[in-house]
C-alpha cells in the first residue's frame, strides 16, 4: 500500500511536466490543426538550453525558465513563418506531419552537433534533496517542477480567457471562418499561437533536465508519450491534455510500483488504446473542432 | 422617393471554383440604409456572392466598390474595419465561449467593447441578456442566429451580409428575426439578406435580385417580384398553371 501510494504521488507530480509540455502541443493542434512532431524536440532543445546556461552561467535552470521561453517562443514563430505557413491549407494537416517531423531531426542534427550525443544532465546542488511527509519521500526538484508546471498552465489559462488575443486564438480553434470576418489576422494568430506552444515546451524543458537525464535523440521517446496524452485529453483540448497527462502518469506509475517497472512504459499505449476504444474523439475532443 | 446614395457596387464579378464558374459576371447596387435580397435556388450562386463581397473569395474578373473605393482584393480580416460585417450561413457562433464573450469578439476589431454597443445589443435580443453566462453551444438555434447577428452587430456594421439567417427555423422564430433586422436597418444599417425563403426576404426587402445559376434573371422592387408570376412559382410554391 505504501508502494502504491508513493507510485501516486510520483505519477501526480510527473504528470505537470507532461501536462506543460502537451498543453503547448494540443494548443498548436487547436489553433493550425498540425500535429507538431516537433514538440518533444523543442523540449529537449529547452532542456540544452538550461543546461547551457546553467553549465556556462550559473543561471538556476528554474530561472533559466524566462530566457528559455522567449528563445522558443522565436523559434516556434519561425517554424510556423517558414516551414508551415507556404503549404496550402487543404492539406496543411498532412504536410505538416512530415514538416514537423522534418524540424525535428533538423533540431535534433543541430543538437548533436552543438551538445554530441551523449547524456546531459543538470545537477543543481538540490538535484536529489528530498523531503518526508508521513513517510513518503517527495522529491523536491519533482515538487518544484510540479508548481513550476502548474504556474505556467494557470498563466496560459489566463491569456486564453482573459485576455483580448487569448480570446482571439480561442475564436480561431472553435470557428476560424468566423473569426476572420470579424477581424481576426489568422496567420498572426497561427504564427503566435505556434511561439506559444514552443514557449511551453522550453518551460517543460527546463524541468525536465533537472528530473531526467537527456540527449539529442530523446525527443523520440518523448513525442510518442506526447502524442498518447493529446489523444487521450481530445486532440485540441487544453484542459484534456491536463487530465490525459494525469491519467497517463498516475497509471503508469501505479503499474510500476504495483506490478514492474518494465510494464510501466507500456502502460501508457494500453490506456490510451482503451480509452480510444470507448471515445474515439478522446477524453475531452469534439468532433471537428478543438475544445479550448 | 429619391434614390439613395449607393454604398455597394458589384460590377461583372465572377468567381471560379477550378473549372466550375459559380458566378458568370454578376451586377447589381446597394443603396444606403436600402435592404436588398438575394434570391435564388440552392446552388444559385448567393453565398458565392456574399463571400466574395466580405472577402473570402476573390472574383477572378469584375469589381467591387463600397462607397466608391475598390474593396476586391483587401482581406477578410481587413474589410470589416470599413463597417463590413458578414454572418454567414449556419449561425457560426463560437460554441465554447460563453454569449458574453462572443458578442466582445464581435468587437474584436476595437481594442475595447463599447458598452453603449452591448446595452443595444441585449435590449434588441433579450433572450441574450438572460443567457450571457451561457455557453453558446448549448443556445437553441433560433438563439445562436441572434447572437451571430449580435455579434455582427458589436463590429459597428454600416452593411450586414445576412446568409440565410432563417435556415433550419421554425417560422415563429423566422418571423422574429426578419422583425429585428427590420429594426436593425431603421437605426441605418443597410442589409443584403441572402435568404431561400423569398416570401419572407421581399416582404422585408426594398430590392431584390434573382440568381440562377450565377447568372442575375430577375430584379425589382419587393412588391414587384412578390407579384411576378415566375417567383411565385419558383419561390413561393405556388401551381401557376393550376391558378
Amino acid at each position: 500500500m505504501h508502494a502504491l501510494i508513493q507510485g501516486i504521488i510520483l505519477g501526480i507530480l510527473t504528470a505537470g511536466v507532461y501536462a506543460l509540455m502537451a498543453s503547448g502541443q494540443t494548443l498548436i493542434f487547436g489553433i493550425m490543426k498540425v500535429v507538431n512532431l516537433a514538440q518533444g524536440a523543442m523540449v529537449i532543445l529547452g532542456a540544452y538550453l538550461a543546461f547551457q546556461l546553467f553549465t556556462s552561467f550559473g543561471i538556476d535552470p528554474f530561472l533559466a525558465i524566462p530566457i528559455t521561453t522567449v528563445a522558443l517562443f522565436v523559434v516556434g514563430v519561425l517554424v510556423q513563418l517558414l516551414f508551415l505557413r507556404p503549404l496550402r491549407s487543404d492539406d496543411r494537416s498532412e504536410l505538416s506531419l512530415l514538416v514537423t517531423f522534418a524540424v525535428a531531426l533538423l533540431l535534433e542534427g543541430i543538437m548533436s552537433v552543438i551538445w554530441s550525443t551523449s547524456d546531459r544532465s543538470i545537477n543543481t546542488h538540490y538535484a536529489n534533496s528530498s523531503w518526508t511527509v508521513f513517510g513518503y519521500q517527495i522529491t523536491l526538484v519533482r515538487l518544484w517542477a510540479f508548481l513550476l508546471s502548474l504556474f505556467a498552465l494557470g498563466l496560459l489559462y489566463l491569456l486564453l480567457n482573459r485576455t483580448r488575443f487569448g480570446r482571439a486564438i480561442r475564436a480561431s480553434v472553435q470557428n476560424p471562418e468566423s473569426a476572420t470576418l470579424l477581424g481576426v489576422q489568422s496567420e498572426r494568430v497561427s504564427a503566435i499561437g505556434f511561439g506559444l506552444g514552443a514557449a511551453t515546451a522550453a518551460a517543460a524543458g527546463s524541468v525536465y533536465g533537472l528530473l531526467y537525464p537527456f540527449n539529442s535523440g530523446s525527443h523520440y521517446d518523448l513525442i510518442s508519450r506526447l502524442l498518447s496524452i493529446v489523444i487521450l485529453g481530445g486532440l485540441g483540448s487544453v484542459g484534456g491534455a491536463v487530465i490525459g497527462a494525469l491519467v497517463i502518469s498516475v497509471s503508469s506509475a501505479i503499474v510500476a510500483s504495483a506490478i514492474s517497472p518494465i510494464w510501466s512504459e507500456m502502460t501508457f499505449f494500453i490506456v490510451l488504446l482503451l480509452v480510444l476504444l470507448v471515445r474515439p474523439r478522446g477524453l475531452f475532443g469534439t468532433a471537428a473542432r478543438g475544445a479550448i | 422617393m429619391s434614390e439613395p446614395r449607393e454604398l455597394l457596387r458589384v460590377t461583372d464579378i465572377e468567381v471560379r471554383y477550378g473549372a466550375i464558374r459559380a458566378l458568370k459576371g454578376v451586377s447589381f447596387t446597394v443603396g444606403e440604409g436600402e435592404v436588398v435580397a438575394l434570391l435564388g435556388a440552392n446552388g444559385a450562386g448567393k453565398t458565392t456572392t456574399q463571400k466574395t463581397i466580405s472577402g473570402m473569395l476573390r472574383p477572378a474578373v469584375g469589381s467591387i466598390t463600397f462607397e466608391g473605393r475598390r474593396i476586391d482584393g483587401i482581406p477578410a480580416h481587413e474589410l470589416i474595419g470599413l463597417g463590413i460585417c458578414h454572418v454567414p450561413e449556419g449561425r457560426h457562433v463560437f460554441p465554447r465561449m460563453t454569449v458574453h464573450e462572443n458578442l466582445e469578439m464581435g468587437a474584436f476589431r476595437f481594442k475595447r467593447v463599447d458598452s453603449a454597443d452591448l446595452e443595444r445589443v441585449l435590449e434588441l435580443f433579450p433572450r441574450l441578456r438572460e443567457r450571457i453566462k451561457q455557453q453558446a453551444g448549448t443556445l437553441s438555434g433560433g438563439e445562436q442566429q441572434m447572437l451571430a447577428i449580435g455579434r455582427a452587430l458589436m463590429g459597428k456594421p454600416r452593411l450586414l451580409l445576412l446568409d440565410e439567417p432563417s435556415m433550419g427555423l421554425a417560422p415563429l422564430i423566422v418571423a422574429q428575426i426578419f422583425e429585428i433586422v427590420r429594426e436593425i436597418n431603421t437605426t441605418g444599417v443597410t442589409v443584403l439578406v441572402v435568404e431561400q425563403n423569398a416570401a419572407q426576404a421581399l416582404t422585408l426587402a426594398d430590392r431584390g435580385y434573382v440568381l440562377e445559376t450565377g447568372e442575375i434573371v430577375l430584379e425589382g422592387t419587393g412588391r414587384e417580384l412578390l407579384a411576378d408570376d415566375r417567383i411565385r412559382a419558383a419561390y413561393l410554391g405556388e401551381e401557376i398553371a393550376a391558378s
